[in-house]
């Protein structure tokens, strides 16, 4: 039993009866810790710790625990003849009770190194500002150099990993916070969490793990702060540059490739029995998904179709017209394996510009809408007009399309609240970025979380007509596409399978295709990331049907 | 295993025919290539090393074609006029259909799917459109020559 001296029983919280009220001091109260150089999350506990003082702290504490353990005979003495100081005064707590232990506890010299790739919070190799180096044990004795010399070696990594934990979760709660400030309007508080974290940033492993991403919030919340919400550079990044972003993000990990298979398996269903079809692209890109379609179309029983492709893209600046390059490209491909192919490019920034007749639907083909992540990007709505998603599902119905087929991210960015938002956001991308670790090519998976930094910028950064990236979920879009004049269409067994197996292809564990009513979804670990679907629009009895 | 096959055909040649001091497989072209025909690709691949007439012959599109598909039920009708277009039989076999039977756990099954067929010459046709961008003087916007999108069937498979 532990004897203390009541009288001196202070600090900010009543002792034992904190552990069953709020799990959370209030905020400010935390925040005046933090600038005390308290740290703020072991106050809501009771204890006072000097952050500056954890890594010490915790070590003294596993050592004093060994030496508990090991020489249970001294315990007794402890119980009975020891003053003890206030335990909430932490570091002086332990560092007494150690003095009672004549000998230094025995310990391992060595240790075993769990190789596992990282989680999100906890993260097993320990850098400061140090590059990361590829082989963890030399790591580990880096540190051991650089760390107090009164470090034994027992328990060595258990505190390490606690402390990494420890920041993990830390620099979580001060993003919360950040953003909270920033909701707020508070922004000179703000500037003080993102200096915080800035400084807690180099103790975190910021090579993977929640280091990686928080460092690309904070970054985000800094852009927000200083630069304001007009978007600025992140948006600037030219088409080219977009696209070869877009190339390696769909090399990286299998989300496009999903959305690609998923979408062609749709169409080609859609598209059987039809002999002259079309289909728009909303976002042509390098068009990687139509030698899928153009290829199993050539195979399909009864002979390919007359295809025409209408690709819709952000125009060139230099005078290349890629669209065009694009465009010859696929031709290439249909002429060598013998399907009759026309293509269109449409050139337009944005895709409220695009019209109908633009597209040139003859009456007589099927016609297929592919849409691949840009139904979000109309979210946006001007106060003045229609929100720009109504102009252009109306119009997309008024081609009366044998198919449209939908790809989104499934997440809920464009709720008005920022914090709301933020939150989400951070619990996304987390998500996103471990799956990520699964890639090990460079410079694709390099490339790849440009392209996902960039979206976090401009969720978390920007705002009006400058955030376009206002993704949401899979149960609100159906409310808006059934409102609109579109009834689902399920995706089908076989469109499960071939995701299944291009995911078994994919050879990383933790990947996993759901289906949702219709919808097929992939993600990692059952969250689900992106979500493909399709629909058709409800005939009103009017529209000629075509051939 | 190429020269178990020669022992046994020799057993049988020397049988049918008047005994010969030599049997000389490479006299018998045809009876050669039935027996490249029913080889595993890496054997095929080792054959094709073997001498000059084996080269020819293990270059030779039908052999792979055969590697191909001979576990496939029902077998792909058309599907040859397309796959010769997007470049051949070997390519397929060594750049798609291999890792993607070995990762599907499909190699010594007996036969294989409809979709597994399908998925292959998917990923096939999307690995020729990449190798066309290389080869364009736009080529740039793929970066690379070599097909970037089937690499994630090089990486070694998590077991």
């Amino acid at each position: 039993m532990v004897l203390y001296d009541s009288a001196t029983l202070g600090g900010s919280c009543s002792g034992s009866s904190s552990s069953s009220s709020s799990s959370k001091p209030p905020p400010l109260q935390q925040r005046q810790q933090t600038q005390q150089d308290i740290d703020g999350l072991l106050a809501g506990a009771g204890y006072r710790v000097r952050s500056s003082e954890l890594r010490k702290v915790a070590q003294r504490l596993e050592r004093l625990e060994t030496a508990m353990v090991n020489s249970p005979a001294d315990l007794s003495q402890l119980a009975s003849d020891t003053i003890h100081y206030n335990p909430s005064d932490l570091a002086s707590w332990v560092d007494s009770l150690l003095s009672e232990f004549t000998q230094p506890p025995t310990c391992p010299s060595e240790f075993i190194m769990d190789p596992e790739t990282n989680q999100t919070v906890v993260s097993d190799a320990w850098t400061t500002a140090e590059p990361h180096m590829p082989q963890v044990h030399q790591n580990i004795s880096y540190q051991q150099q650089s760390l107090n010399n009164q470090l034994t070696v027992d328990n060595q990594l258990t505190v390490v990993t606690a402390m990494e934990e420890d920041s993990g979760i830390r620099l979580v709660h001060m993003l919360m916070t950040c953003a909270e400030c920033v909701q707020r309007g508070d922004f000179s508080l703000a500037t003080s969490c993102l200096e915080d974290m800035q400084g807690l940033l180099t103790r975190v492993n910021t090579v993977c793990g929640i280091g990686k991403v928080a460092g690309h919030f904070i970054d985000a919340l800094s852009r927000r702060i200083f630069q304001g919400i007009g978007g600025g550079s992140i948006n600037g990044g030219s088409a080219y540059e977009n696209e070869i972003l877009y190339h390696h993000f769909y090399e990286a990990c299998p989300y496009l490739k999903f959305a690609h298979f998923t979408a062609n398996q749709a169409i080609l269903e859609a598209f059987d029995g039809h002999d002259c079809v079309h289909v728009v692209d909303f976002n042509l890109m390098h068009g990687l998904q139509w030698p899928a379609l153009i290829q199993a179309l050539a195979l399909r029983p009864g002979g390919p179709p007359l295809l025409r492709l209408t690709g819709i893209g952000p125009p060139s600046p230099d005078g290349r017209d890629s669209l065009r390059e694009i465009g010859l490209r696929l031709a290439e491909l249909a002429r060598s394996v013998n399907v009759r192919f026309a293509f269109r490019g449409v050139a337009a920034s944005r895709l409220e510009d695009v019209k109908p007749w633009m597209l040139q639907v003859n009456p007589k083909e099927s016609v297929a809408v592919n849409s691949i992540m840009q139904l979000h990007r109309l979210l946006g709505s001007d106060l003045n007009r229609n929100s720009p998603i109504e102009t252009v599902l109306s119009w997309i119905r008024s081609l009366n399309p044998k198919i449209m087929t939908v790809v989104e991210q499934e997440a809920n960015h464009n709720q008005p609240g920022f914090l709301d938002r933020f939150t989400e956001a951070l619990h996304y991308y987390s998500t996103m970025f471990d799956s990520l670790e699964a890639c090990t090519v460079q410079p694709n998976k390099a490339l790849a979380e440009i392209y996902i930094q960039r979206e976090i910028a401009n969720v978390v950064s920007c705002e009006g007509s400058a955030r376009v990236e206002r993704h949401e979920p899979l149960s609100k879009w159906r409310t808006r596409l059934s409102g609109a004049g579109f009834r689902p269409l399920h995706l089908g067994s076989n469109a499960y399978k071939q995701a299944s197996m291009l995911l078994t292809l994919f050879s990383a564990e933790g990947y996993s295709v759901e289906e949702n009513d219709g919808c097929l979804t992939l993600g990692w670990h059952s969250r689900p990331l992106i979500a493909a679907s399709a629909w058709q629009a409800v005939s009103d009895g009017t529209a000629d049907f075509p051939a | 295993m190429v020269q178990n096959h020669h022992c046994e055909d020799h057993e049988t040649v020397g049988e049918n025919k008047e005994k010969r001091p030599k049997f000389f497989i490479n006299d018998h072209v045809d009876i050669l290539i039935e027996i490249l025909k029913r080889l595993d690709g890496r054997s095929l691949c080792v054959a094709a090393s073997v001498c000059r007439l084996w080269c020819t012959i293990a270059r030779n599109d039908s052999l792979w074609e055969n590697l191909c598909f001979r576990h496939v039920s029902p077998p792909p009708s058309s599907v040859r006029s397309v796959v010769l277009a997007l470049g051949g039989y070997k390519r397929l076999y060594t750049g798609c259909v291999r890792p993607v039977r070995s990762r599907l756990g499909r190699m010594r099954k007996a036969s294989w799917s409809r979709d597994e067929v399908q998925l292959s010459l998917s990923l096939f046709c999307v690995d020729y459109y990449e190798r066309l961008g290389g080869s364009n003087s736009s080529g740039r916007l793929v970066g690379e020559s070599s097909p970037s999108s089937l690499m994630f069937l090089c990486k070694p498979v998590n077991v």
